[in-house]
């Protein structure tokens, strides 16, 4: 894909992760939406949004400092954190984004349950790609798609993550365009 | 496909912006609402399809809430939000008409997939809506017509009835369409790939009945010389059609009985147990439940065929069709005859308005049968119809006590559907006198 500015999206980093990771990350972000990447951690701590009721994080909070923190060159954020995240009205959520919006966070707490993060490792890199993508997608204003193999499909269990591709679906491809045309213009 | 429109009610902001941005997310139209007496507002301004409501709010209560969206637009869904502690609350309100209600905090599965379904099931609404309202503005079902009230009632409930796999017993005087009616449901059903299998129970001998209906195999009897399948065999996959199922003998009542319950049988004289899906539908003109009272049909028959029932409208209670049945049969058979017979005179049309049609339909369509095979001109009159008179040219000419009783033995046979226990305890006498003054005055039951 072509890109149409030079929007860099800042992949930022909460806590500790192993480079194989940040690179699948950095893939994502060219391979599917063209754009210029680069890593840099904006939060040190994200303990500001703790819920000791819950013993969880709520995302939303998280976002809201992302985007203030927004450094001018940077276009959007994609954070990644190894904590549960929630939102009040849901039990736990594996991302959040502000949708149309700059920041989105994607947490591998809940990515691995059913594997292990080492020796399946590329079926737990696929997964991170795919939520990652996601969320980045409703940044740029993608809503949720019908088709279970487009990348913006929400999936119900983290099963049928991996039965999603690794590409938007021709028509969430065009709105994708749309909007980068939009916010190169 | 337009948007879902959804309204989060909620007096916590943090509760109504997380939940409204994810269905946002799931491409749905979200609005909000800070408490009921907002909500109603709303409500009052634009159409919703589904309301995600608190149960605990200032002002206003969730219950509120539900009791006047309901009473405003029962189409409405509306879901009830509750905490663990309202939860008494929250099946209270389903009780009032609430779709289904969420323990705070949900899991984002249970939310999407609930969603999915209430817009699963309001589309599915609309369009048996859309259906029904397509079928009202039909004067034809299959191949069924009637622009009556009465027809319309029984196309409606064709529709409803066909995608169901339950019996279905139809009742209804001789000539009103049970037929039509049993094929008009299979044709509407999701067996209408499969066969639909006639058999009239009336027609068969009692003798042949269970070879007919079971199959037989070689040798099993003189006359059998090969295997041949039987009815029930042949309906596999589609719709098994008993017509007359009153004048079904006792012994084969209980085989049935058996066969309806479990699906499976054995041909006459096989030992090898026969499984056949099809769905029944039973016709009678009979009163069953006045057969039970006599002894002649089985009870526990009767409740398994009787799953779902209706009655086929005599052609007297829904006369409106007369002309459009009329003009249907015809076409029919000035083409079949080639004849140019397009039109009825007023005067015919008037007097087959006034007729009662003992026979019902069958009755029109053999009187607009011969009407045109002896019709002369260009429209169909009142001399080609010389079956058909209204009551007052149908009494009798002359005024002999033996031409009065013929008469009226023929009224009260037309008006009780030759229902011959009840028209004797009318006339006063008993069966067998009436099979002999039938026989006497040659009167001919319509069927």
């Amino acid at each position: 894909m072509t890109s149409f500015f030079n929007g860099t999206i800042l992949i930022a980093p909460i806590g500790d992760f192993d480079a194989d990771l940040l690179q699948t990350l950095e893939k994502m972000v060219r391979e599917t939406f063209g754009l210029p990447c680069r890593i840099e951690p904006l939060l040190d701590d994200i303990h500001f949004a703790w819920n000791a009721e819950r013993d969880q994080y709520h995302s939303t909070v998280i976002l809201g400092k992302l985007t203030e923190a927004l450094p001018q060159d940077a276009y959007k954020i994609i954070a990644l954190t190894h904590e549960d995240l929630f939102i009040p009205i849901l039990t736990h959520v594996y991302g959040e984004a502000e949708l149309g919006g700059v920041s989105c966070i994607v947490s591998t707490f809940r990515l691995s349950s059913d594997i292990s993060p080492t020796s399946r490792r590329d079926l737990y890199l696929d997964r991170i790609y795919k939520e990652s993508a996601h969320e980045l997608g409703h940044t740029f204003d993608l809503r949720h798609c019908k088709d279970p193999q487009c990348l913006m499909h929400y999936c119900r269990r983290i099963s049928d993550v991996d039965g999603k591709m690794n590409h938007f679906c021709r028509y969430c491809k065009v709105m994708l365009e749309d909007e980068l045309k939009r916010a190169g213009s | 496909m337009s948007k879902t429109r959804i309204m989060v009610v909620d007096d916590e902001l943090i509760i109504r912006e997380s939940l409204a941005a994810w269905l946002e997310r799931d491409g749905h139209h979200v609005e909000m609402a800070g408490s009921g007496e907002e909500a109603m507002e709303k409500l009052a301004a634009t159409h919703y399809d589904i309301l995600l409501v608190d149960i605990k709010m200032e002002g206003m209560s969730g219950l509120d809430v539900l009791r006047a969206a309901k009473e405003k637009d029962q189409d409405l869904a509306v879901v009830m939000i509750t905490a663990y502690g309202s939860i008494t609350t929250a099946i209270d309100a389903m009780k009032h008409g609430a779709t289904e209600y969420l323990l705070k905090p949900f899991d984002p599965e249970e939310i999407g997939m609930l969603i999915e379904k209430i817009v699963a099931q309001q589309a599915r609404e609309k369009e048996n809506l859309y259906l029904r309202e397509e079928v009202r503005a039909r004067t034809r079902f299959e191949s069924m017509i009637g622009q009556s009230p009465a027809m319309q009632e029984i196309f409606d409930l064709i529709n409803d009835v066909a995608p169901m796999d339950s019996t279905v017993l139809i009742t209804g005087e001789t000539g009103t369409g049970k037929g039509l009616a049993a094929k008009a449901i299979h044709t509407c059903s999701q067996r209408s790939q499969g066969p639909f299998v006639a058999v009239n129970c009336g027609a068969i001998p009692e003798h042949l009945m269970e070879s007919e209906l079971f199959g037989h195999q070689k040798g099993a009897f003189t006359d059998a010389r090969e295997t041949k399948k039987g009815r029930l065999e042949l309906a596999n996959g589609g719709t098994l059609f008993l017509d007359e199922i009153g004048e079904i003998g006792m012994r084969m009542q209980i085989d049935l009985l058996r066969v309806l319950e479990d699906r499976v049988f054995y041909r006459v004289g096989g030992t090898q147990p026969l499984e056949a899906d099809f769905r029944v539908i039973a016709a009678t003109n009979r009163d069953l439940k006045k057969a039970i009272e006599d002894g002649v049909f089985r009870e526990d028959l009767f409740y398994r065929l009787n799953v779902i029932a209706f009655a086929m409208p005599p052609l007297r209670n829904r006369k409106e069709d007369i002309p459009l049945l009329c003009d249907h049969f015809l076409r029919r058979y000035s083409q079949e005859t080639n004849k140019p017979i397009r039109k009825t005179t007023r005067e015919a049309m008037d007097e087959m308005m006034v007729y009662d049609w003992p026979g019902n339909i069958r009755e029109l369509e053999n009187a607009i049968e011969r009407a045109v095979v002896v019709g002369k001109g260009t429209q169909l009159s009142l001399e080609d119809l010389p079956i058909i008179c209204s009551p007052e040219k149908a009494k009798p000419q002359d005024h002999s006590l033996k031409e009065i009783e013929k008469h009226h033995i023929r009224q009260v046979l037309a008006e009780n559907q030759w229902n011959i226990s009840v028209c004797a305890k009318i006339l006063g006498i008993d069966r067998s006198t009436l099979y002999s003054k039938i026989k006497r005055y040659q009167l001919q039951s319509p069927s």
